[in-house]
């Protein structure tokens, strides 16, 4: 809970109804990944750890990968949901979300064993109106 | 929450090693970033929204996981396609004598009224060309496909081909949907295909469906 600066101010992006007020689009290509009101703001209890986005080493031995804790989430219940958007291979039953433009990422992860919840990371995105 | 689109069509692309699938769909990363945690674990598939006469269509891209070096793509890659890229390289003799071979696979596994479409890939490499255009034409009207030369390293065409397949997708969707109109259409297993759905938020559309992009 230490690590996450909130470069943005919630209240500014939840609506009424608990979901996204803006656009979701990728950080570093504009890409539109989510319609307004598509995703359900969540603040979880127990933060997710996720690769970071920039790998300071070299990571193909994979034994030295560096995750960031996240917080706060969009969940979409069906990927069909996301205007655009890629999937990795999956790994340890989880697939990661990808920008499909540019490929950043992981912006965020599907467990496998709760297919239906895609959470997409608020702090690796950018919300536009 | 409701589904805001019109039609959801999965694509697949084939053809051998090597031709350039995967550049294809994804992106053609020659200076490489290399080493992420992402180009590491590889990329599965891709969702993409593009509209088309004001239809907002959902396309879900696949990649093989490299099954095709060993002729191992089985009826489970093909399940629920409605669209196939077939891919040669244009520097590959090798690669285009395989098409027919592909085919035949497509025969035997996709679903009998799967949309196909020939693409010429590395169409930037002339200098080393093997297959001539129009061989590429003859075969395409052979087999009663559209076909396009591509180049995922200039990024030539690609978007077109996609568009162009969705568009014949859509098209022939359409048709049946209108065959089938007084009755239910139950000959098409998975429902979800030519769903019919309520567009709830409409309002500025324009913008956000520019239809670049796509790759
Ligand atoms: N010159 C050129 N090279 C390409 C093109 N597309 C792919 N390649 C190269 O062809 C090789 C195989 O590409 P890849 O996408 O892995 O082929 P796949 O096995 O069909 O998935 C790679 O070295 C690519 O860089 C293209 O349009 N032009
Ligand atoms: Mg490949
Ligand atoms: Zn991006």
């Amino acid at each position: 809970m230490t690590e996450c600066t909130e470069a943005y101010n919630l209240s500014e992006l939840v609506s009424e109804t608990n979901t996204n007020l803006k656009k979701v689009k990728c950080l570093r290509c504009d890409s539109f990944i989510l319609q307004p009101n598509s995703g359900l703001f969540t603040k979880l209890e127990m933060s997710l750890s996720i690769p970071a986005l920039r790998q300071k080493k070299s990571i193909v031995t994979g034994d030295s990968i560096e995750y960031e804790l996240l917080q706060n989430f969009w969940i979409v219940n069906d990927a069909f949901t996301f205007e655009n958007i890629g999937f990795t291979n999956t790994v340890d039953n989880k697939k990661y979300l990808i920008c499909a433009d540019c490929e950043i990422g992981p912006l965020g992860v599907q467990n496998l064993d709760n297919p239906n919840e895609f959470y997409l990371s608020i702090d690796r995105v950018k919300h536009v109106n | 929450m409701a589904k805001a689109y019109d039609y959801l069509f999965k694509l697949l692309l084939i053809g051998d090693s090597g031709v350039g699938k995967t550049c294809v769909l994804f992106r053609f990363a020659e200076d490489q970033y290399n080493a992420t945690f992402i180009s590491t674990i590889g990329i599965d598939f891709k969702i993409r929204t593009i509209e088309l006469d004001g239809k907002k269509i959902k396309l879900q891209i696949w990649d093989t996981a490299g099954q095709e070096r060993f002729r191992t793509i089985t009826t489970a890659y093909y399940r629920g396609a409605m669209g196939i890229l077939l891919v040669y390289d244009i520097t590959s003799e090798k690669s285009f004598d395989s098409i027919r071979n592909w085919i035949r696979n497509i025969e035997e596994h996709a679903s009998a009224d799967v949309e196909r479409m020939l693409i010429g890939n590395k169409c930037d490499m002339n200098d080393r060309r093997q297959v001539s255009k129009e061989r590429g034409e003859k075969l395409a009207i052979e087999y009663g496909m559209k076909c396009m030369e591509t180049s995922a390293k200039l990024n030539e065409n690609i978007e077109n081909a996609f568009f162009t397949l969705a568009r014949d997708i859509k098209a022939k969707t359409e048709k049946r949907l209108n065959q089938n109109r007084p009755g239910s259409n139950s000959q098409n297993g998975t429902g979800s295909n030519t769903k019919l759905k309520p567009k709830d938020n409409g309002g500025s559309k324009s913008s956000f469906f520019k239809m670049c992009t796509i790759l």
